[in-house]
């Protein structure tokens, strides 16, 4: 049949394109985005390996009190008890994107159920998830989870849950958003017409169209939130001390700043390269996203 | 015919434009030509790769002539059009050889400045969609006074191109007027300045039937009133043959054939031309047998084949065929090669093999095709497949005051049967598409009543087929969805998919495939297989070819067409083409604003149409030749719906009781099946059957009453 010849897969397959997924992205970044990317990168295995990169224990001492950095064999040097803070900051970073990761997590499933039961559903399903979840984004997050974690008392799981808390709003609101408009087109009726009952019109022929929504929005979402742990850790709202936390540890090295300034700013630059590394790649990846 | 100064001439195109140019400004010719297009080449690179949109087009263009440019998706007509405006997007950066002189101005040289000035002083521009070239926050009077200068030159120009009251319109915007009416004030401004030429691509594609013939006739008016040039790109032969006096007809960035519009739409002599002619659809084509079409998809920009871009779907291809370009060669009346060429009226073809096969008409042809075979004779019966009784169907617009009904169907009455196909007409708001997803369980009905034979859920096919494709499922997950529910194991559920995709033509890789690495035929080939992969009792289309190019649409006619006779599936085909409508319903439902106003035998109401509504859109189908009598006004608004018969204030034959007693769908006497909602008709008409007596007495007393 003639047709029949005429059927050449247009290239690039879609198929090789996911398998060469991370290759594709990086390939389309600009330079600053691939700066980021590798950033990311160095953070996160430098997080995964940490128990063989530091050189010390975390929590017990390893040297004499403020020795500067690069001196007695602690690369940044060692704060007010004698602990290496290069090892600390290095706890503190696997700490932070644990905690980070698993908020956004939890947001996504959470968030992204309820967006997603309300964009399939619509009507006054609709109406009383989206009002409930607009309850949620009209209080303060933070404020909440400082009340949370105050009433709760102070402990990194503590911490974890009272953000996790206030977080999820955001995703429904997206999902929803996105299942909507998907919804939209005439696909869904076909897949109805088709026999598709409502659980396979959600997970096969609505919601993969909204995960790449949902994916760069969640990789950006991870800097503001090692922004937010630190702050509360920051507050004295994270893990009760002499567990390491980047933002308790900028805390308490705070009031040495004019004279052992390496014991504060060295988590300080820590949260910095790392809020930096996943926004500049939360980007690139939006950029690429929206392009294919 | 000698086959070496041929390939001599191929290979030196360059020389032959220039031979073109010395002849054009030969005393010889009468005026100097306004457009001169030579040896145009445009090329652009897209995802890496190089897309050659034009490959050495040559043309010229006389003051107030009016070119037909025809050509399908790919064939580069909108990349010409966009390179005569000096429009041709920056990025990705084109290359271009050859010129394109307007006015005397080459607009592939010209700066920026001096294209904008070709285009402020020479040009003008008309594009597909209204409402996307005007500016939706602006009133359109603002908008046209800024082409036209002042006021009253606006109000001139819209009164000219007929918007009705067009002082008060002024103040109206864009979103307030119908497609047809913005279309005419994209025209007004397009025409401001007198232009010399104006380039319209797609005028009319986006709108409905009747009022496509009413700004296909305004492009004819404005020539013959205000001298200006038209370049009309469009994908329908059809269109460029009521207004052009010329076409060219582009194939693969190459002009396939160039000649006055009589000759081409008469007798087209490229294999492209004539199988372009064939799969369109007139009222006179053979409804037996399946519609004759090219075979093959339209060529692919990013990969041409070495010589004749047809070569690949054309019938009469040989070796010859694929060595080189072919070039353009001037032919005479008798169909030969002329000796030199004979000035701007020449008819001029790109076929090497020409004068080597028999060329021309349609019906010589049409005979090749096996006539269908019976409907599966299990399914055909009297049973009703589909009852539809007493349908409303409104739709609420707005919130608070300006709360407003639509009434999309208000009272419908229609039965299909097993195995027959009934094609519901009508333009744009007439509710055809309403009660097809009404039918389709799509959207609950106010009253009225939907029954169902003994069949289960009935089946669609919708206009976009892309969008009717999960984007990121494979085609064969989608068409094994429907067996799903059969509880059928995966093996077995592979084998039917395979089953349904052979069935409409399709490889068996193409069940792995996405939607997004198929093309527009394809996708639609892939809806009817999941359509019909467990073959439902009813099939409704809704407008399943109006997307699709005209070569790919008669195909995919024939497949329903195919599908129907060996499944025994009811259909009911949505269409605004009486002509498609035709060639696949046995019956025929012709809608006006939510009511059907006739309903009969699809040949019976094509050959003898009773209802002035269908007279109307009978007129609509473009044949050369043809008289064409134009239904005035716009499609009505099913917002407010004039009482009594809809029709009236288009209607020819209007009466003052029409304004305001109801019409009803009465029995034609004489007609088995036939019913018409227009008593004046009925009355006027005269029975084919019955008792001559009577109709003697009627038309006494008509005139007598006239007296």
């Amino acid at each position: 049949m003639a047709v029949a010849e005429a059927f050449i897969p247009s290239a690039p397959r879609r198929g090789t394109a996911r398998i060469g997924g991370a290759r594709r992205i990086v390939g389309r970044a600009s330079i600053a985005e691939r700066v980021g990317f590798a950033l990311l990168a160095v953070l996160v295995l430098a997080a995964i390996f940490a128990p063989l990169i530091a050189p010390y224990n975390p929590i017990t001492p390893s040297g004499l009190p403020f020795t500067s950095p690069l001196h007695g064999g602690h690369l940044m040097g060692t704060d007010e008890v004698g602990f290496d803070i290069f090892s600390r900051v290095l706890y503190g970073l696997r700490t932070s994107l644990v905690g980070a990761v698993l908020v956004v997590t939890s947001g996504v499933i959470i968030g992204g159920l309820i967006g997603l039961v309300a964009g399939v559903a619509g009507g006054w399903v609709d109406t009383v998830l989206m009002r409930f979840t607009d309850l949620f984004l009209a209080l303060p997050g933070p404020v909440l989870a400082i009340a949370f974690v105050a009433a709760l008392g102070p402990s990194g799981f503590h911490t974890l849950l009272a953000v996790a808390i206030v977080w999820w709003p955001f995703y429904a609101r997206i999902m929803r958003g996105e299942i909507r408009a998907l919804a939209a087109r005439p696909h869904l009726e076909a897949a109805t017409l088709a026999g598709a009952g409502p659980f396979r019109r959600a997970f096969r022929h609505l919601l993969p169209g909204a995960t790449s929504a949902i994916v760069v929005t969640a990789s950006l979402d991870v800097g503001n939130l090692v922004l937010t742990l630190a702050g509360l850790s920051f507050l004295g709202l994270g893990a009760p001390a002499p567990a390491p936390e980047l933002g308790a540890m900028a805390a308490r090295g705070l009031q040495y700043l004019l004279q052992e300034w390496w014991v504060p700013v060295m988590p300080a630059i820590v949260v910095f390269l790392l809020t930096l590394a996943s926004n500049l790649s939360g980007d690139g990846l939006n950029a690429t996203m929206s392009d294919s | 015919m000698d086959d070496a100064p041929r390939a001599a001439e191929a290979s030196a195109p360059a020389a032959r434009g220039t031979e073109r140019l010395f002849d054009a400004a030969s005393p010889g010719a009468s005026k100097s030509p306004l457009v001169v297009v030579d040896d145009l080449h445009v090329s652009f690179e897209r995802g890496g790769q190089q897309v050659n949109a034009l490959r050495g087009v040559s043309f010229e263009l006389q003051p107030g002539e009016i070119l037909g440019l025809v050509g399908e998706s790919g064939s580069g007509k909108s990349v010409l059009a966009l390179t005569l405006l000096g429009l041709l997007p920056e990025r990705p950066r084109p290359v271009i050889t050859g010129s394109a002189l307007v006015s005397g101005t080459d607009m592939v040289t010209a700066n920026r400045e001096q294209a904008r000035l070709v285009r402020k002083q020479h040009l003008g521009a008309v594009f597909q969609d209204p409402m996307t070239s005007l500016n939706p926050t602006m009133r359109i009077g603002k908008q046209v006074i800024e082409a036209a200068g002042s006021t009253q030159e606006a109000v001139r120009l819209l009164d000219a191109v007929g918007l009705p009251d067009p002082a008060s319109r002024l103040r109206s915007y864009p979103h307030e007027l119908s497609g047809g009416l913005r279309q005419r004030v994209m025209i007004a401004m397009a025409v401001a300045d007198s232009p010399a030429l104006v380039i319209a691509d797609e005028p009319t594609t986006a709108l409905d039937v009747t009022v496509q013939a009413q700004i296909l006739e305004l492009l004819g008016t404005l020539r013959d009133e205000l001298g200006t040039s038209f370049i009309l790109v469009t994908h329908d032969l059809g269109v460029a043959a009521q207004v052009a006096d010329r076409i060219a007809v582009l194939y693969g960035g190459r002009l396939a054939e160039v000649g006055p519009s009589a000759d081409l739409f008469g007798a087209p002599l490229h294999p492209y031309a004539t199988g372009l002619l064939r799969s369109r659809l007139v009222l006179r084509t053979d409804r037996s047998r399946p519609i004759v079409t090219l075979p093959g998809e339209p060529p692919d920009p990013r990969n041409h084949p070495p010589g004749c871009p047809f070569s690949p779907r054309c019938e009469h291809h040989s070796g010859e065929c694929d060595v080189a370009l072919p070039p353009l060669e001037t032919v005479t009346a008798t169909g030969e090669i002329a000796p030199s060429p004979a000035g701007s009226a020449m008819h001029q073809v790109a076929c090497v093999r020409l004068g080597r096969f028999s060329t021309g008409h349609a019906a010589a042809i049409d005979e090749r095709a096996e006539p269908w075979g019976p409907v599966a004779s299990a399914s055909r019966g009297r049973n009703p497949a589909v009852l539809v009784h007493g349908v409303h169907k409104r739709f609420t617009i707005g919130t608070g005051l300006r709360k407003k009904h639509l009434l999309a169907l208000r009272g419908v009455d229609l039965s299909l049967n097993e195995g027959e196909a009934i094609a519901l007409v009508g333009e744009s708001g007439c509710g055809k598409s309403t009660l097809l997803r009404s039918i389709a369980g799509l959207q609950m009905v106010d009253e009225g009543e939907i029954e169902f034979g003994k069949g289960g859920r009935p089946q669609m096919v919708f206009q976009d087929a892309g969008a009717s494709l999960t984007p990121w499922l494979t085609v064969g997950e989608q068409i094994g969805e429907r067996l799903r529910s059969e509880g059928l194991r995966r093996q077995p559920r592979d084998a039917r998919v395979l089953e349904a995709l052979t069935l409409v033509g399709l490889p068996a890789e193409v069940a792995k495939a996405r939607p997004a690495q198929l093309s527009g035929g394809q996708r639609q080939r892939v809806a009817l297989a999941r359509a019909t992969v467990v073959p439902p009792e009813v099939l409704l289309c809704d407008e399943p070819t109006s997307a699709l190019d005209v070569s790919l649409a008669a195909t995919v006619l024939n497949l329903i067409g195919r599908l129907r006779r060996e499944l025994g599936v009811a259909i009911l085909f949505v269409t605004h083409d009486l002509a498609a409508a035709r060639m696949v319903g046995d019956r025929i439902a012709v809608m006006y604003l939510g009511r059907i106003v006739e309903i009969g035998d699809a040949d019976e109401l094509c050959s003898a149409p009773i209802h002035p509504y269908t007279k109307a859109l009978l007129d609509t189908v473009p044949e050369v030749g043809r008289v064409h009598v134009r239904l005035k006004g716009e499609p009505a608004n099913p917002i407010d719906p004039p009482n009594g018969c809809a029709f009236h204030p288009r209607c020819p034959s209007a009466e003052p009781t029409c304004a305001t007693s109801p019409v009803s769908l009465d029995p034609v006497e004489g007609a088995s099946g036939r019913r018409v909602a227009c008593p004046i008709a009925l009355r006027l008409r005269t029975p084919i059957t019955g008792d001559l007596n009577t109709a003697g007495v009627m038309s006494a007393r008509d005139d007598s009453g006239r007296r």
